[in-house]
């Protein structure tokens, strides 16, 4: 195994509130490779962005972290604000949910773009125009040069969103982190946007975070799934282990209830129940209350991440049970 | 760009000339230049035609205005009957006067207050910003003549040797030396500006705090731009746009505010002109001073949405 | 596909999921079977907001100075001792004397009833005035919404101050028909602000959930948008006395406002001018009272903001 180009240990993330500690991310650890796509998918509540806005350093700054995330030699968690902002935008980039508000209103796209490459890089302005204009054409927008000098609100939702990533990969990052990038968009767009991804990952080699919702997403897209519930990382594997071999009772819930478009007409399977509080999780195993698997010892002690073969792992008592029975697959 | 600028100018102008029409007609109703004189009559006929005459007082109120224009575009705005001479020369020479206070007042309290509005919003909750926000209320809570009063008190007898009280009845200190210049504008200029710095550094604070939170900051941030940058540059940009219609607003109240504080430090300018006119009533001057500041106001507010069009692009589009 | 996401698309994303944790954590304290109405919560809220309690208690203080204080007092408003005039504070004249010997506490008490007097009425009828036209405006747009919105437009044309000096003049002789060209001029500034309210509300989607559903003009206007509108009315009639009593006491200053042998604060303010340097505990007192007042009525004004409208950014948290 080549090292890995980020190494998270045991990252917690801990909000203050008036009732006392909200935990929206608790104990979580994972590596990432270089050139992969990594997927991150749960709930919303599930701490997958506050992971990411954690790994970036841009959370709320009430925000309590422990932990150490492992960048490029560096543990980020403790550099000072300089040198995290020059890693920022150069050495890790982020796009965000939602691109109609994430670009400012009063400033052209290419103007946005040309500031993220010279604040990185000392070129001359013509220069990165230039490179601005380069980088629009990657990413699939027509005319860049017009649409370099119009503002964001001249542009369409998945204009705007390749726009958030050119900008994003103008200085050849090494980790590209996604946040929901297509869900505020439509459908077909959405299709777009993934693919735009995918040219610019096969183009310049940066290592994809990408952290969604959308269980039809990641199948498209991902090299390596993990799966996240109630703060804590629940399972993580390949690709083929996550869909045909999950060792995890929500994960294979969450397979479980992809409509089934050329099956028998079914009820949509649901998983019933709320995710829980999290400033008083249920005792043992967040998922103990809605699993159909759950025993005793599942409200006794919170599971252990396990491993179980490769880069296949799960957080659950039963995790050698599923093995045994036929692990069903999607159809 | 030019286009919007043009289609403000054409809602304006008609916006303008019915204001003015209106404000003739209501200072007309209101005033009657004769009241002296009917107590007088049948004796005083003459001088009871003469007034007449000269302000077309039998003429219907409705089309008083007109002759008003008619004058006013040959430059004549009629003659004082309470300080003396041409109204236009009245106005230029006291106008003169309030700019030199009304101006510094506005410049200065809007600097100060956007310093403040970015200070509180990026200190929230800290004691400078309990401080500062305090400072507002009470800021809100003074009205300029207490606080006028308050200053002249203060800095008048009990700082006799800092800043004497200026009478200004046969004008400033000849020579125009700058420094005494300064010397008496200062407290007019304060109190006048207090009220403004109140009133925009809250509304700049709570833009600036909205501003902060929105998404496009966190992408700034994620970009690696300094927090000055983010702060100067991304936020205030932002957070200027709904102040620019404040300072309309702040304009206005200050040619109020002006009134009262000119007439407490004896300062020349339109303000005790006003008042004098009032008294009397001096048709001419009460009309030719009620139409400058409307027309003032209206002007400034065409620039304030200008001005609007050039922070916010998307204005720019419709 | 799997959708697994109950969050809605658009806006915040990760730090307003954040704040659905932090307050569904809040909520918790609280949990009971019935849940809290509207009123309550804003009632709670109110009474949480140091500053509005100080506010009212401060207000309601400086009310019953004013209305019982002269009560306590031998003297009556116009009782002059000529004698005894230009006095500062004695034990008899808490206030002192003015020129013509008469007391200045009971005179500043009937001073402060006038201005608050004025300021509520004024403020009442403004507001009453303003939401009217303002809903109106906001909620039937297009002709009836160009034709308010100019008028305004045009009241507002001219400075405050300026305008009201030359009506005051002319139609302001006692006090409440000085309130009513103070309301005949502040409305503008409700009607502003109901009118916006009223317009984003009506394109806010429950009310065309309302009007799929069937619901009369009426029912809507009444059940779903005055609900809302109510909240804003009652911060801005706060801040509307405040504002009023401000640009009376400046008019009574000036001699356009309040006259003999009525008093209010800011004419009094205007009678110890003439002595400020030898006496300005004289100007200082009415000119107080007036800061006081106003600043009360403001914190109540920003505790109500706070309590109805949770949603917009108060200064204290």
């Amino acid at each position: 195994m080549s090292t890995p180009l980020l190494k998270v240990d045991n990252l917690t993330v801990g909000f203050p509130s008036k009732s006392g500690l909200v935990s929206a991310v608790t104990d979580v650890s994972f590596e990432l490779f270089p050139g992969e796509v990594l997927s991150v998918v749960g709930e919303s509540g599930s701490g997958k962005s506050v992971t990411a806005l954690a790994i970036m350093r841009l959370h709320p700054r009430s925000a309590q972290i422990t932990g150490s995330v492992q960048f490029d030699g560096r543990d980020l968690l403790t550099i000072d604000d300089d040198e995290m902002r020059a890693i920022r935008g150069r050495d890790v980039a982020m796009i965000f949910q939602d691109p109609m508000t994430a670009l400012n209103p009063v400033f052209s796209v290419g103007a946005q773009i040309v500031e993220a490459i010279r604040v990185h890089n000392d070129v001359s302005k013509q220069a990165a125009q230039k490179r601005a204009i380069d980088l629009l054409d990657l990413v699939g927008v027509p005319e860049p040069r017009r649409r370099a000098s119009q503002f964001p609100h001249e542009y369409s939702g998945g204009m705007r969103q390749r726009a958030m990533i050119a900008m994003a990969i103008s200085n050849d990052p090494k980790l590209l982190i996604a946040d929901e990038p297509t869900t505020a968009l439509d459908v077909t767009v959405q299709a777009q946007v993934m693919e735009v991804l995918h040219d610019v990952q096969k183009a310049t080699g940066t290592a994809i975070m990408l952290i969604t919702h959308d269980l039809g997403l990641v199948a498209g897209s991902a090299d390596r799934v993990q799966v996240m519930y109630a703060s804590r990382l629940m399972e993580t594997g390949s690709i083929d282990e996550i869909f045909y071999e999950s060792r995890n009772p929500y994960t294979q819930a969450l397979i479980d209830s992809i409509p089934d478009l050329d099956g028998n007409k079914e009820d949509l399977a649901s998983i019933p129940g709320n995710p829980p509080s999290l400033l008083n999780p249920p005792s043992g195993c967040p998922f103990r209350p809605r699993c159909s698997m759950a025993v005793e010892r599942c409200a006794e002690a919170t599971p252990e991440l396990i491993h179980i073969a490769n880069s296949h792992a799960s957080r659950c008592h039963r995790a050698d049970d599923m093995a045994s029975a036929a692990a069903g697959t999607p159809s | 760009m030019l286009a919007y600028i043009i289609r403000r100018l054409l809602v304006t102008i008609p916006l303008l000339m019915i204001a003015l029409y209106l404000v003739h007609v209501g200072v007309s109703t209101t005033t009657d230049p004769r009241s002296t004189f009917i107590l007088c009559l049948p004796l005083c006929q003459d001088g009871y035609d003469q007034i007449t005459e000269v302000y077309n007082l039998d003429q219907s109120v409705w089309i008083r205005p007109f002759s008003w224009f008619g004058s006013a575009i040959r430059g004549d705005f009629g003659e004082s009957n309470s300080i003396g001479g041409p109204v236009g020369e009245i106005l230029w020479e006291r106008g003169k006067n309030t700019a030199m206070i009304a101006i510094p007042a506005f410049v200065i309290g809007s600097i100060v207050a956007l310093l403040l509005a970015v200070y509180s919003a990026r200190h929230q909750y800290t004691f400078g910003d309990y401080f500062f926000t305090g400072l507002a209320f009470f800021g809100f809570a003074f009205p300029s003549f207490v606080m006028a009063l308050l200053l002249q008190n203060i800095f008048g007898v009990q700082f006799e040797n800092w800043f004497g009280v200026k009478p200004f009845n046969t004008g400033r200190k000849t020579g125009e030396n700058f420094f005494e210049l300064v010397r008496d504008v200062t407290l007019p200029v304060t109190s006048l500006m207090i009220l403004g710095i109140a009133a925009d550094s809250r509304f700049g604070r709570s833009s600036m705090l909205e501003t902060l939170n929105q998404d496009y900051i966190r992408t700034a941030r994620a970009k690696g731009l300094p927090e000055r940058t983010i702060v100067w540059k991304h936020a205030l940009r932002n957070a200027l746009i709904p102040l620019v219609t404040l300072w309309a607003l702040n304009l206005s109240a200050l040619l109020g505010g002006a009134v009262v504080t000119e007439s407490i430090f004896s300062w020349p300018g339109l303000g005790p002109a006003f008042l004098t006119a009032l008294a009397k009533p001096d048709l001419d001057l009460l009309l030719g001073f009620v139409m400058l500041t409307g027309t003032i106001v209206v002007v400034f507010n065409l620039i304030a949405d200008i001005m609007y069009g050039i922070l916010d692009p998307r204005i720019r589009f419709d | 596909m799997a959708d697994l996401g109950n969050q809605p698309s658009g806006s915040d994303g990760p730090d307003s999921s954040i704040a659905v944790m932090l307050a569904a954590a809040d909520d918790l304290e609280g949990l009971s079977d019935k849940p809290k109405t509207f009123g309550r919560l804003a009632f709670e809220r109110f009474i949480h907001h140091k500053l509005a309690i100080v506010g009212a208690a401060g207000l309601m203080l400086i009310i019953a100075a004013f209305f019982i204080g002269p009560i306590l007092s031998d003297f009556e408003v116009d009782d002059y001792d000529v004698l005894n005039r230009l006095a500062g504070p004695t034990k008899a004249h808490w206030f002192g004397t003015d020129e013509i010997g008469r007391d200045l506490f009971v005179r500043t008490a009937e001073g402060g009833q006038l201005s608050i007097r004025i300021g509520f009425v004024a403020a009442g009828l403004a507001t009453a005035f303003g939401t009217v036209m303002g809903a109106v405006a906001g909620y039937f747009g297009k002709a009836v919404d160009a034709i308010i919105s100019q008028v305004i437009n045009l009241i507002l044309v001219v400075p405050a101050l300026i305008v009201l000096s030359v009506f005051a003049l002319k139609f302001g002789s006692t006090w409440w028909k000085l309130a009513m060209v103070l309301a005949a001029l502040l409305w503008t500034r409700i009607a502003r602000i109901v009118r916006g309210v009223v317009l984003s509300l009506k394109e806010q989607e429950f009310v065309m959930a309302a009007r799929a559903a069937g619901a009369s003009h009426r029912r809507i206007i009444f059940r779903h948008i005055l609900p809302n509108v109510i909240g804003v009315i009652a911060v801005e009639i706060t801040l509307l006395v405040g504002t009023v009593i401000v640009l009376e006491s400046t008019l009574s200053f000036l001699g356009l406002g309040v006259k003999p042998p009525e008093t209010s604060l800011g004419l009094l303010v205007a009678d110890a001018k003439g002595n400020i340097d030898n006496d300005p505990l004289r100007v200082l007192t009415p000119g107080i009272m007036i800061v006081l007042i106003v600043l009360c009525v403001n914190f109540l004004g920003d505790g109500l903001r706070d309590a109805l409208d949770p949603r917009s950014k108060s200064e204290r948290g």
